[in-house]
């Protein structure tokens, strides 16, 4: 007999449960399986390859992103979390608005078959969330960017379009970096 | 005030000529063994010989552990950071580069260096060169470890000052310390038994001692061999038969962790990973099968058990432990081969010290190859994910689950073995 656990959370937003699930259940399923939530994608199982990683906004402890293939719903049991579903935006009028990082990933071309994006795109918000509260210098993206990313495997374009995607968005964002005149105006 | 210095001038006197005493005993070396061959006069063959015996010596005594350049490149050419309650200390280079190197130094000069610890010119090496264990080393080993060194390829990169701190950056000061805790050195008489080769390689060049034996207030090794130490923000692990039975080691996973770098009761982590990297993955199976006959001092060892849990698992610890470890180590612990070590039999949540256990929590593990096609992938650090009260749950679930301890770390505990990681990390 599997042990169940009462199981609520704050997902994209919108209050999730209480539930009855199994105690070790893994957050990808809970998506996917109980909730619908299909865009968090499994693919190693071992929290390796992070295509599946999503983010926690804890008020105490940050933000912070999870392999959900590995995480179990006991640790997100009350938590907020954003899925990549709770990115995008919405145009007034119904429609998605692609936020700034999902926009410079797809004007970079920078995924093929789109598989590990959504690890992607969670990892790289958290980043340029984080730089919102903590801005570095101009020449410091680069590292960051690759320090970010690094975990995060793709088996079709080779990593270089997503990281240049990223840094120019980081550059060409108000408040991120000091030092760099190309983020004192806003991008047209 | 007259009749007080007619007191303390003689004693003053006193005490000048006994610090000169004991300076002038820790200074120098005592004689030292002739050399073990006629240099002048040896065959190709015989020096071939000697390298390769002079190879199997750099890998079973780790030269490269200090002496490895952290830039790469050279594992002899120096430059590594130690960190010590004296300051920090860095490995000198040790290739036969003549400017910065040992390339001007005899043989007897590196028996000197290594079983006296005074290098040419009569400068005392700091104990960080761990002389008081090599002091056994014998003069054919050190003759054949010289052919070796000297057979590499110099590299011309000066030497680090260090930074310890004072009184322990007055070099002489090694002197009087040495008065006191340095053996004289004294050639090793090795038999042929597994148990004798295996003391040879684990007192002796692979100086074991020097991290998992208990330092006193001098940070000279105590009298407790092999019991078990905090060295550099990690605990170095209690190597006695009794502990490593108690452990649930067999004699085929000490070779294999030796070897491999894994067996079920762990992966080579923290200090241990280099020793892998550099030594213990080169050595043949008979010297870890003889490094392993000396641990267990003859015991037969049960092997990996799993004990029943120690007192009542919290529930806080017991959701941690679902919602965090047993997505890649498994519910009951049994992990995944080649990627996530079993947590059932693992000794890291036996060991006394829960510090290991908190810092691999905190910091995680980078993906490794580990030693003969063995690898790990890497393991996330929860650093910023656990409060202290949150790892100490987690931390006292591992260790009365599978550990055999109470739950008695406290968040205070945590906080302190965080402190050592960050300082390491600095």
């Amino acid at each position: 007999m599997v042990e169940k656990i009462t199981f609520s959370a704050t997902i994209n937003g919108q209050n999730v449960g209480p539930m009855d699930v199994p105690q070790d259940l893994m957050m990808v399923e809970l998506l996917q399986e109980y909730l619908n939530l299909t865009g968090t994608r499994l693919s190693c199982g071992q929290g390796a390859c992070n295509a599946c990683r999503i983010i926690v906004d804890d008020p105490v402890k940050g933000t912070y992103t999870v392999a959900a293939c590995v995480t179990g719903v006991t640790w997100l049991n009350g938590k907020t979390v954003r899925t990549i579903e709770g990115i995008a935006g919405e145009d007034g009028e119904g429609a998605p608005l692609p936020s700034a990082i999902q926009q410079a990933f797809l004007e970079h071309f920078s995924f093929q078959c789109s598989y590990c994006t959504p690890g992607f795109v969670n990892s790289a918000t958290v980043l340029v969330e984080h730089l919102q509260r903590a801005p570095i210098a101009a020449d410091q993206v680069e590292e960051v960017v690759l320090a970010a990313l690094d975990p995060h495997i793709c088996r079709c374009t080779g990593y270089v379009r997503y990281y240049q995607a990223v840094k120019e968005v980081i550059l060409n964002t108000p408040g991120l970096t000091h030092d760099n005149p190309a983020s004192k105006e806003r991008p047209a | 005030m007259t009749r007080l210095l007619r007191i303390l001038a003689p004693l003053a006197v006193i005490g000048i000529v006994v610090l000169g005493t004991v300076y002038l005993i820790g200074r120098g070396s005592g004689d030292i063994p002739p050399a073990s061959v006629d240099f002048s006069s040896l065959s190709g063959d015989d020096r071939q010989e000697m390298f390769d015996r002079g190879e199997w010596v750099a890998h079973a005594s780790d030269c490269a552990a200090c002496h490895t350049d952290p830039a790469g490149g050279s594992d002899l050419a120096g430059g590594l950071p130690m960190e010590t309650p004296m300051g920090t200390i860095y490995g000198t280079n040790i290739t036969p580069s003549k400017d910065h190197g040992i390339g001007g130094w005899s043989a007897d000069d590196l028996y000197r260096a290594v079983a006296w610890g005074v290098a040419p010119g009569g400068k005392n090496l700091y104990p960080a060169m761990p002389y008081p264990s090599y002091h056994r080393i014998t003069r054919a080993d050190s003759d054949a470890l010289w052919v070796w060194l000297m057979a590499q390829r110099p590299v011309d990169k000066p030497n680090q000052p260090n930074g310890l701190i004072f009184p322990f950056n007055v070099r002489p000061g090694v002197a009087l310390w040495n008065a006191f805790f340095r053996p004289d050195a004294e050639p090793a008489q090795v038999g042929d038994s597994p148990a004798e080769q295996g003391e040879y390689l684990v007192n002796v060049l692979g100086h074991c001692g020097e991290c998992h034996t208990p330092r006193n207030l001098a940070y000279a090794l105590s009298d407790d061999h092999l019991a078990g130490e905090v060295i550099e923000g990690a605990y170095a692990p209690d190597l006695r038969a009794d502990a490593l039975a108690r452990r649930g080691w067999s004699q085929d996973d000490l070779v294999s962790f030796l070897h491999r770098g894994l067996s079920p009761q762990g992966v080579m982590t923290f200090g241990m990973f280099p020793v892998l990297s550099h030594s213990t993955s080169h050595l043949p199976d008979e010297d870890l099968t003889a490094i392993t006959a000396y641990l267990t001092a003859g015991q037969t060892l049960t092997g990996p058990q799993t004990a029943d849990p120690v007192g009542v698992l919290s529930s806080e610890g017991a959701a941690l432990y679902i919602g965090l470890c047993a997505g890649c180590h498994g519910t009951d612990g049994a992990g995944q081969p080649h990627s996530s070590v079993r947590l059932d039999v693992n000794t890291t949540a036996m060991f006394r010290e829960p510090l290991n256990l908190i810092r691999v929590i905190a910091e995680g593990i980078p993906g490794r190859d580990l030693a003969h096609g063995e690898r790990m992938q890497a393991m996330p650090a929860f650093d910023q994910m656990l409060s202290d009260q949150e790892m100490a749950d987690l931390v006292n679930y591992l260790r009365q689950r599978w550990g055999g301890h109470e739950g008695d770390v406290t968040p205070d505990v945590v906080e302190s073995a965080r402190a050592k990681g960050d300082t390491r990390h600095q």
